[in-house]
């Protein structure tokens, strides 16, 4: 090092020093430089110095002439009084405008999934609210380069003329937000908000038809939002929007809207029945549409296992066809709209409840009135507590006063709110939800009794399916080249593990390795071979071990897509220690195996992370809840998983003895000359009377169905041979309905060979198209070549 | 018990081939062989779970008995069952050693412990599963049959492979080669190399008829030894060089034994100044743990360390670049063998490992030879011989 040094210092001095670098190190320590040499070069660099001292003042002295005149010119700073001029209120529209991620508008993709997410669930709001068994018709239609029309009708009680611009064309505005009820939408911001993404994407209005009952006509409006005011215009009929015609087919179609007048019948020889009431809302606009994870269809299917009344329509924008028929006709319980309870009250909260008392009343009537939970009797300890009156008038309560009566809620035993408010799936359902979807030997469920966070009932539900296939296996070829040709990953690993939940990168890798493709290789580009590869590969890879947990979340019955790891469910279960119950997991990660997950959180006020409403935000009585729902069914899952591998292991046990048995009898028979066979069968009684407990458990497995029930509690279903992984002609979409269609009809000839049909027709289709393609390639090279 | 022995050992001589005369220590391993044999019968017959008893070889099962000061093996024992899940296969094992030691006895013939690795090893009925993976399964198996019986690996007609050699002023005879006694070897004629020590040296294989050395000097590898045999050493000073290629073997120990024993030659060992080579040193005077069992017939409790000791990188005024430093391994190691109760009392040696660890360096026979070729044999030896300079 000291070598080194010396070197670059004098090379830059003095090149007669530069024949040093050849001396080792040692010697070039000990040089001497002549005394005359030293002062030179030290002269040279101080004067050096002192020319850079220099330029560096000229330099500065430059500058400051520079600067100076400008500095003088500089603007005037603003003062109070014009920044007054600026000040003004923002009106919510131009602030959605602006943060319209904030709303789940973020990207193409997910404005669409957004879109359809909200009109579908207020359309079940609205259908469960007036006791209709909900009918929706989803439509994604292409409508230009990156744009679609998107259209969903309901079968709803339909809006009156008077509120449709305002529920479609003012942010916030809405009957949910103002009262404690279990519904999936909150606040009055999703449709309207998709209206204003669509008009700001692609200037076009949203498109309404509603219809309230039987004698009146559907009306139609255009409606675009005032940004500015928050307020809508109404763009046909002068303002006023306008009747749809009783034969509405030319009408719509010159306006490019789709309006189904009657309800098509569930069975194929059925009559269908017109429509008595309904609501449709059309929008155009950017959007991106692409299978997989996180996408419309797999929205819808969630959403299909959730809510087992709801029959779907749904057209994609290939225009394939599919339908989620209803399993059962049955609307969930109504929930039953509450107060709220006083431990979820601040104390701002009640300083205002107090205020709007008009006219004032007792301080007794208004604890009973306003609240739930609270009866006289509670209401005149609370007023003890607190050392207020109980006829005291709510117009004289002070802040200090105020303050100790929220102290005394607090401390004063109510008893938790009435959880009629909330409607859960239940059980059963849940079981046959996630049965018929997700194939597997092992379900569980557990509800857990209500509970209150921030004074909010709510209840968590929880559903386990263990073992079966994989997302990868149910993938037709036809399915997975148009999964390929609609990716934008840029390796087929990335592919596999972006498109198909569950599948880990080692999944991933596994079968990337069977089907002996690189795994640098872009998924877009791949062969015919290539593809056909990679699905026979991903047919037949088991990926069950490596694949981790699949969480499917749900809040009010909505299926939450996205922000997996912001979610109190997700972190809930990456935190209970799924090791206990036989799965395996690496430290505060989703535990690995075929496990599918599906959790409920039913609430009249669902607390999300952001408007976007894709995560369930952390309340420690909620996480509670959640573990605890998680722990019930994982202890199943665990008598379960125990019982297979323990008779696994005995069976494995007797085979090792009489494994060896043999080689000991031999043995021995050759050092002492008794019998083999004589002693290997004494040896084998013993081996029996050994492992009989083996036997014994094996034996009781004949008459388990009691003693398993007995074990397992209530809420499962075993399902002993596991289902043969989905039959090859089917698509997922179909098997999905086959499997609903189950309690519909099984005789006649069900709607699915229709579908099928019309599966065909798609790929005739297709194959034409490529062949255009092909033919386009070819003339580009033969013209390359000219 | 005893009536069955001899109707056994009838069917054995019948059915030995070239009727190989049955010794006396024959007769007796086949009896407990036949015993274990007859145990599992009896066993099975009465419908219960057969098991062996096996002597514990751990440092847990070991003892150091102050007035013989040897290595002895405790009574503890291990049970090994046929129905146990992880003890089903070693049991297998166990026994199929004792068998096939049984054919190696009957028809007189020995073996390497490797012969009879492969001897028994084959696929077992029905399965892919072989009997034994490796030879590393089928040695632990045979030594806990050799304490199961409490027979010497001799008994059992089995050896292990010939390491170590013998040089020097001693005749003997190989009875193994020469029954009659004919011709008698010396080992001062028999090569550079001298005498390879074989693996089993009992009296009725090795017989010494003269010897005129007066002291043995072992030292650890063939390399040391070989500068020893040039430089003449053996001659010069009267005594028997043996080496044992690091950790001397059985047959080698049992040979020091004998030597030391019957010939009255004191031993003095010059070893490499680290931490194995502290351990050799133990194991000829004390035994070793692992074969404690044998520590009777083995451990010299009056030998020698002659060195390579700490203080000979200043006494021998060695270079610097000689010295190898300890390695985490090495200090870890010397911590142990300072803990052993044999060492754990002697004060010279404690202050030998404290040396060391001071030192923090290890040095080798060999790095005498950076001094001069012929130190080692010309100065360091007879000079601590002479002033009766060793570690005990």
């Amino acid at each position: 090092m000291g070598h080194t040094i010396v070197m670059s210092r004098f090379c830059r001095c003095d090149r007669s020093f530069l024949v040093t670098k050849c001396r080792p190190a040692g010697t070039v320590k000990r040089v001497v430089r002549p005394p005359e040499k030293e002062s030179s070069v030290l002269a040279k660099a101080t004067k050096k110095v002192r020319r850079k001292k220099k330029r560096k003042a000229v330099s500065v002295s430059q500058s400051d002439a520079a600067n100076g005149k400008p500095s003088n010119r500089r603007r005037k700073r603003a003062t109070a009084q014009s920044m007054a001029a600026e000040q003004r209120s923002i009106s919510v529209s131009e602030f959605f405008t602006k943060n319209r991620h904030l709303l789940g508008f973020d990207n193409p993709r997910k404005s669409l999934l957004t879109t359809v997410k909200e009109a579908v669930d207020n359309s079940l709001d609205a259908c469960e609210e007036a006791g209709i068994t909900p009918e929706i018709w989803v439509c994604i239609e292409p409508a230009g380069t990156k744009r679609f029309r998107v259209t969903i009708q309901d079968n709803g009680p339909g809006i009156v003329k008077k509120q449709i611009p305002l529920i479609f064309g003012k942010l916030l505005y809405g009957s949910k937000f103002h009262r404690l009820r279990m519904s999936r939408g909150q606040q009055g911001i999703g449709i309207s908000a998709a209206g204003m993404y669509g008009q700001l994407t692609t200037g076009k209005p949203i498109k309404i038809v509603s219809k309230i009952s039987k004698r009146k006509p559907a009306h139609y409006f255009e409606i675009q939002i005032n940004t500015k005011t928050n307020n809508p215009e109404i763009h046909n009929g002068r303002g006023e929007g306008e009747d749809l015609p009783k034969d509405s087919t030319n009408f719509c179609e010159r306006k490019g809207i789709l309006w189904h007048s009657e309800i098509p019948a569930a069975e194929e020889e059925g009559t269908a029945t017109p429509l008595i009431s309904g609501t449709m809302v059309s929008i155009e606009m950017e959007a991106a549409y692409k299978r997989g994870k996180g996408s419309v269809d797999e929205y819808l299917e969630q959403t299909a296992i959730a809510n087992p009344h709801v029959t779907i329509h749904y057209t994609d924008p290939d225009n394939g066809h599919s339908v989620y028929r209803r399993s059962t006709e049955q609307l969930p319980p109504e929930a039953r709209e509450i107060k709220p309870h006083p431990y979820g009250v601040e104390l701002g909260r009640l300083l205002s409840m107090l205020k709007d008392q008009k006219p004032p009343v007792s301080m007794s009537q208004f604890l009973t009135s306003s609240f739930s939970r609270v009866s006289p009797a509670v209401a005149r300890r609370i007023c003890e507590a607190a050392d207020v009156s109980t006829r005291a008038s709510t117009k004289k309560i002070g802040r200090g006063e105020a303050d100790k009566l929220y102290h005394a809620i607090q401390e004063t035993k109510i008893s938790a709110p009435s959880t009629d408010c909330i409607s859960p799936i239940g059980e059963e359902l849940l079981l046959k939800g996630l049965s018929h979807v997700v194939p597997g030997e092992f379900f569980a469920a557990a509800t857990r009794p209500p509970s209150v966070y921030r004074g909010n009932p709510f209840q968590i539900e929880v559903a386990l399916a263990y073992g079966g296939s994989v997302a990868t296996k149910k993938v037709t070829l036809e399915e997975l080249e148009q999964l390929l040709s609609e990716t934008d990953a840029r390796t087929c690993k990335q592919f596999l593990v972006n498109t198909f939940d569950g599948l880990g990168n080692e999944g991933a890798d596994k079968i990337i390795k069977a089907a002996g493709l690189g795994t640098r290789q872009s998924p877009s580009k791949l062969g015919t071979k290539e593809r056909q590869a990679l699905h026979e590969s991903m047919r037949h890879v088991t990926v069950g071990d490596s694949s981790s947990m699949q969480v499917l979340r749900y809040a009010n019955r909505v299926p939450l897509q996205f922000k997996m790891g912001d979610c109190a469910v997700t972190r809930t279960v990456m935190s209970t220690n799924w090791r206990s119950y036989g799965l395996s997991q690496s430290r505060s990660s989703l535990p690995t195996g075929p496990v599918t997950v599906m959790v409920h959180m039913a609430s009249v006020w669902v607390p999300f992370t952001s408007e976007s409403k894709e995560a369930i935000a952390s309340y420690p009585e909620i996480e509670k809840e959640l573990r605890l729902g998680l722990q019930a069914v994982g202890r199943k899952l665990g008598v379960f998983l125990r019982r297979r591998k323990n008779i696994k292991q005995e069976g494995e046990r007797r085979s090792i003895f009489l494994r060896y048995l043999g080689e000991v009898a031999s043995a021995v028979s050759q050092i002492n000359g008794t019998d083999r066979q004589g002693l290997y069968d004494q040896l084998l009684r013993v081996a029996e009377r050994k492992t009989k407990e083996a036997d014994t458990k094996l034996d009781k497995r004949g008459k388990r169905i009691s003693d398993e029930d007995e074990l397992y509690g209530d809420n499962v279903l075993i399902i002993d041979a596991p289902p043969i992984p989905i039959p090859k002609e089917t698509s997922n979409g179909d098997v999905q309905k086959e499997l609903f269609d189950e309690g519909a009809s099984k005789g006649t000839v069900s709607p699915q060979t229709a579908s099928a049909k019309k599966k065909v027709v798609r790929k005739k289709r297709k194959v034409v198209k490529k062949k255009t393609a092909k033919k386009k390639k070819a003339k580009k090279k033969v013209a390359r070549k000219k | 018990m005893a009536k069955r022995k001899t109707a056994e050992k009838k069917t054995v001589s019948k059915k030995g081939n070239g009727k190989p005369k049955l010794t006396r220590e024959d007769k007796k391993t086949l009896g407990s062989l036949k015993d274990l044999a007859d145990g599992v019968v009896s066993v099975a017959g009465r419908s219960r779970a057969p098991h062996l008893e096996i002597p514990s070889r751990s440092l847990s099962n070991v003892r150091y008995n102050q007035s013989r000061k040897i290595i002895e093996m405790g009574s503890n024992r291990n049970r090994r069952e046929l129905f146990n899940l992880s003890q089903a296969k070693s049991y297998m094992q166990t026994l199929l050693v004792g068998s096939g030691c049984k054919q190696l006895i009957e028809s007189g013939k020995t073996t390497s412990i490797r012969g009879l690795y492969y001897m028994l090893k084959h696929t077992i009925d029905g399965t892919k599963e072989e009997t034994f993976d490796d030879q590393g399964d089928c040695d632990p198996v045979i030594e806990d049959l050799e304490v199961t019986l409490d027979a010497l690996r001799e008994e059992l007609h089995l050896y292990a492979s010939n390491r170590g050699n013998l040089i020097g002023d001693l005749t003997l005879v190989d009875l193994v080669m020469d029954p009659a006694g004919a011709e008698p070897i010396n080992c001062l004629t028999v090569g550079r190399n001298g005498f390879s020590i074989p693996s089993i040296v009992e009296p009725n294989s090795i017989k010494f008829l003269k010897c005129g050395a007066k002291f043995i000097l072992h030292v650890e590898k063939d390399t040391v030894y070989n500068r020893f045999v040039e430089d003449r050493f053996f001659e010069k000073h009267k005594c028997l060089l043996t080496h044992g290629s690091g950790q001397p073997p059985r047959g080698v120990r049992r040979m020091l034994f004998r030597l030391h024993n019957e010939l009255k030659l004191p031993v003095y060992c010059l070893l490499d100044n680290d931490p194995w080579g502290y351990y050799i040193y133990s194991v000829i005077k004390q035994g070793s743990i692992n074969l404690a069992f044998e520590s009777r017939r083995m451990a010299i409790p009056a030998a020698k360390y002659m060195g390579l000791r700490s203080k000979d990188f200043e006494r021998c005024e060695l270079n610097n670049s000689v010295t190898i430093k300890l390695s985490d391994s090495d200090k870890k190691r010397i911590g142990q063998i300072s803990r052993y109760p044999w060492f754990e009392k002697k004060k010279m040696w404690q202050r030998e490992f404290k040396h060391m660890l001071s030192n923090d360096f290890k040095l080798e026979v060999e790095s005498l030879i950076n001094r001069d070729l012929s130190y080692v044999t010309e100065e360091y030896v007879p000079q601590r011989l002479k002033d009766r300079d060793f570690l005990d």
